[in-house]
């Protein structure tokens, strides 16, 4: 049978993105000589800080951010150097690694050095990101705010958590700020932010929709790129201006029926449960794009961040706003615990069409747990097959690529098995 | 004492067997809780045994289709004996987050343990980074809610005076078992280290009124026997780490037979379990949540970054008169693995000398581990 040569079709708009990104944390990195503030941040409490006028470095945003210049194995090797465990989450060794080069005067490519914190603020959405600020404030004396963000277990947990997570953020939050800071916290700041964050993920969610046509005009990686305007740039009209020049060329080649995959659209649309593997995407978009398969949706980009269209920047508590939409307003924690994930997984198979499912796992993040319960439970339901690939979103010596293309390979036969016996 | 010695050895050996074996007997129900600070006395003073979940010996396989290899060895253990009906004696489970591999937990029990528990909790335990109000408000809405549960699952009102009763039955027990320890202390080598890992073990599976018993019977015994001399130039050891875990004794036994003694420990199934009391007063819920909000012992699992560990574990050291630190790290344990560092960076900068031993559920051979604590004990002479 005569192999199809697929070829990936680039987004001319996605381009711009680097400069920005790459803008972003220039910024961050002459803060200090300019006399503001800094902070670390983990979990999603960082949009009070920017509020403060302070700048913010995102923990996870920043890791893709080093693993997609190529640095993340040299800051990792400079944690390890300190004494860091070679099982220890990657995203904590990118911190703990780039005191410790700062520290001992490890050469760190200056792209990816980062200034050093007035405060870190450690959200716990996981436990790691406490421990995370325990080694900073342990090891290098960095002044520490934590804030527990508990997953919930079932729905009707919300209000307790919505309000007990509104309490930290306004009696323990807010209160160091504004003495780091010297001044009342700026509530018009936060919500302009979040105006501006709003307008952004609205067209952001229209993008979405180009998702369910097929063949898909982008990819899940296109999308993956494009994250940092809603997830830790917000705030900046330039993100508004990006969305909507990415609309208009998805709706453009929609109109033009010009898929993601060149000749003639995607033969899989694949979802991905799992971080990006941002050291990795070109290596595993190569892999899949071999094969006519393509990702299309997935729960992290999707539900694991902010959904800011469902702020009201208005509303009169506008922190309890903020915390809502996490928990009962858009469910967001919900999907990250396992009972949530499976709820979430099942709606995107069916409104994106989706064919198969490749579960990431991370060998150092144990966030993802219950995966292989997940995809049994999925493909009973929906019928749709998955596989687990094993690896790290940053430590190139976690990847294994003989064990991603057997488990590849293992999932297009499985989805070839299932169309065979459903001809339509 | 010998007999006392074995009884807990029986429990501990194995606890499938006599925490169901103490159901079938009493007719009483059993609630599994995850270590390491879930209040127990809630669930005591319901008249229900709580019970320690332990990591059990066998190697893992029905597991493995629900969690990684990449996980500790008690979450994987634990997962494998709930799918495999080894835990179907237990009424009821108790889990909360303190680690992120804990979170999947009741998903998987839900899914796969047959039967399932009549009651399955998992409570929202914040981390302490602060002791601010709205944490110990919160915290104290959890423990009601567990309150409510086991009164649910038992059918018995857990009052004032039963949770004070039963504060006052754990603290008693905590008490002999900090005398075990001054003991031991006192007299190098009386015990075993495997024998007292074991009757700290058993206390977590037995009721405590009889392990209580049982104790003050050995102790009345040892306080009276003289210790056999140590091996001459025996380093005096501190163990440290391990959490949630038994950790081997076979393990334990090759420390002491390559030339130390562990002569005090920093493990969960060890001094952390009953190093701090509840205090006894008129609210008994907010004194059990106030034992929660201390930062002794330093636990790396309670979000307590206002102590450091290492600092615990140096004075530990100089209380003791140790000579060393053995960490032992769970292998795929992230709250331990994280603290590691700067555990490390302290006992160095306090010129403590110090080993780091990885330990795995299966394990496969102990014969790396004695040359390692044999160079250790080089190094601990070669200071002296
Ligand atoms: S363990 Fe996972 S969720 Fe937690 S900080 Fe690391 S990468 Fe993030
Ligand atoms: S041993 Fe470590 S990883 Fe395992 S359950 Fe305990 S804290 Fe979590």
């Amino acid at each position: 049978m005569e192999q199809k040569e697929y070829k990936l079709n680039m987004l001319h708009t996605t381009m711009g993105m680097g400069p920005m990104v790459d803008q972003h944390w220039a910024e961050l990195r002459t803060a200090k000589q300019r006399g503001e503030k800094v902070a670390w941040a983990a979990g999603p409490g960082f949009i009070l800080p920017y509020a403060m006028k302070m700048k913010c470095h995102f923990m996870a945003g920043y890791s893709s951010y080093c693993a997609g210049r190529r640095c993340g194995d040299q800051v990792i090797e400079a944690a390890e150097s300190g004494g860091d465990l070679v099982d220890t989450c990657s995203y904590h060794k990118l911190h703990t690694g780039m005191f410790y080069a700062i520290k001992k005067g490890i050469p760190i490519k200056e792209e990816v050095v980062l200034p050093m914190p007035d405060l870190m603020i450690s959200a716990r959405l996981c436990p790691e990101q406490s421990h995370y600020g325990e080694a900073l404030h342990q090891r290098f004396g960095v002044r520490v705010i934590g804030i527990d963000h508990p997953i919930p277990r079932k729905k009707e947990d919300f209000p307790k958590i919505e309000e007990f997570v509104t309490r930290e953020h306004k009696e323990i939050l807010i209160p160091v700020l504004e003495e780091i800071c010297g001044k009342p916290f700026d509530y018009d700041e936060l919500r302009r932010i979040l105006s501006v964050l709003k307008e952004t993920a609205l067209i952001r969610n229209e993008c979405w929709e180009f998702f369910k046509k097929k063949p898909t005009p982008w990819t899940l990686w296109d999308y993956g790129v494009s994250l940092a305007p809603v997830i830790y740039m917000m705030g900046k009209p330039e993100g508004v201006t990006y969305y909507q020049k990415l609309k208009a060329e998805l709706a453009e080649r929609a109109a033009k029926n010009i898929p993601a995959l060149s000749p003639d659209g995607e033969k899989y649309r694949l979802m991905w449960d799992g971080w990006l593997p941002w050291a990795f995407l070109g290596r595993i978009i190569r892999k899949l794009v071999r094969y006519g398969a393509l990702p299309i949706c997935g729960r992290y980009p999707w539900e694991f961040f902010p959904h800011p269209e469902a702020f009201d920047p208005e509303a009169e508590d506008i922190i309890y706003d903020l915390v809502k939409q996490w928990y009962s307003g858009q469910e967001i924690l919900w999907h990250d615990g396992p009972e949530g994930a499976v709820e979430l997984n099942g709606k995107l198979i069916e409104e994106y069409s989706i064919d198969g499912i490749i579960f990431f796992t991370s060998k150092t993040c144990r966030l993802w747990m219950g995966q292989q319960d997940m995809m049994t439970a999925i493909e009973r339901k929906y019928g749709v097959p998955g596989i687990i690939i094993e690896g790290d979103m940053v430590d190139s010596r976690m990847i294994s690529d003989a064990q991603i293309d057997t488990r590849l390979q293992a999932l297009f036969e499985r989805i070839d098995g299932i169309r065979k016996r459903q001809p339509f | 004492m010998d007999e006392i010695l074995n009884r807990f050895y029986e429990v501990a050996a194995d606890p499938y067997k006599s925490v169901e074996g103490w159901k079938r007997k009493t007719g009483k129900k059993v609630i599994g809780v995850f270590p390491m600070w879930i209040p127990e006395e809630i669930i005591h003073a319901a008249d229900i045994l709580p019970a320690v979940i332990w990591r059990g010996n066998e190697p893992v396989t029905e597991g493995h289709a629900h969690l990684p290899p990449f996980n500790c060895g008690l979450t994987r253990s634990f997962v494998d004996d709930a799918v495999r009906g080894k835990l179907d004696f237990m009424d009821g489970m108790v889990f909360y987050r303190m680690c992120l591999q804990a979170v999947v937990l009741r998903f998987i029990i839900e899914r796969h343990a047959q039967p399932q528990p009549t009651y399955l909790e998992h409570l929202y335990l914040p981390p302490v980074f602060d002791r601010s109000p709205c944490l110990k408000e919160f915290l104290i809405e959890e423990l009601e809610t567990l309150q409510r549960g086991v009164e649910g699952l038992s059918g018995k009102e857990v009052t004032v005076d039963s949770l004070n009763r039963s504060i006052k039955i754990y603290n008693e027990n905590r008490g002999l078992l900090r005398r075990l320890y001054q003991l031991r202390r006192a007299k190098p080598g009386l015990l075993k280290a495997r024998d007292i890992l074991v009757m700290v073990h058993s206390s977590m599976l037995m009721p405590k009124e009889e392990h209580s018993e049982l104790l003050k019977g050995i102790l009345g015994d040892l306080e009276k026997k003289e210790p056999p001399t140590l091996v001459k130039g025996a380093k005096r050891v501190i163990v440290s780490g391990c959490l949630c875990q038994t950790p081997s004794l076979d393990l334990l036994g090759l420390i002491e037979d390559s030339g130390m003694a562990i002569i005090d420990d920093d493990l969960y199934i060890g001094s952390r379990y009953f190093a701090i009391d509840t205090d006894v007063n008129g609210n008994p819920i907010e004194a059990l949540a106030d034992r929660y909000m201390k930062d002794e012992p330093v636990c790396p699992t309670k979000g307590e970054w206002q102590k450091n560990w290492g600092d615990y574990l140096i004075d530990m050291v100089k209380r003791n008169n140790a000579d060393g630190v053995i960490s032992l790290l769970v292998k795929y344990c992230p709250p331990h693995l994280c603290w590691y560092p700067a555990v490390r960076e302290k006992l160095a900068e306090a010129g403590i000398p110090h080993i780091l031993i990885e330990v795995e559920h299966e394990v496969t051979s102990l014969e790396p581990v004695k040359t390692r604590l044999a160079s250790f004990v080089e190094i601990m002479t070669g200071r002296a």
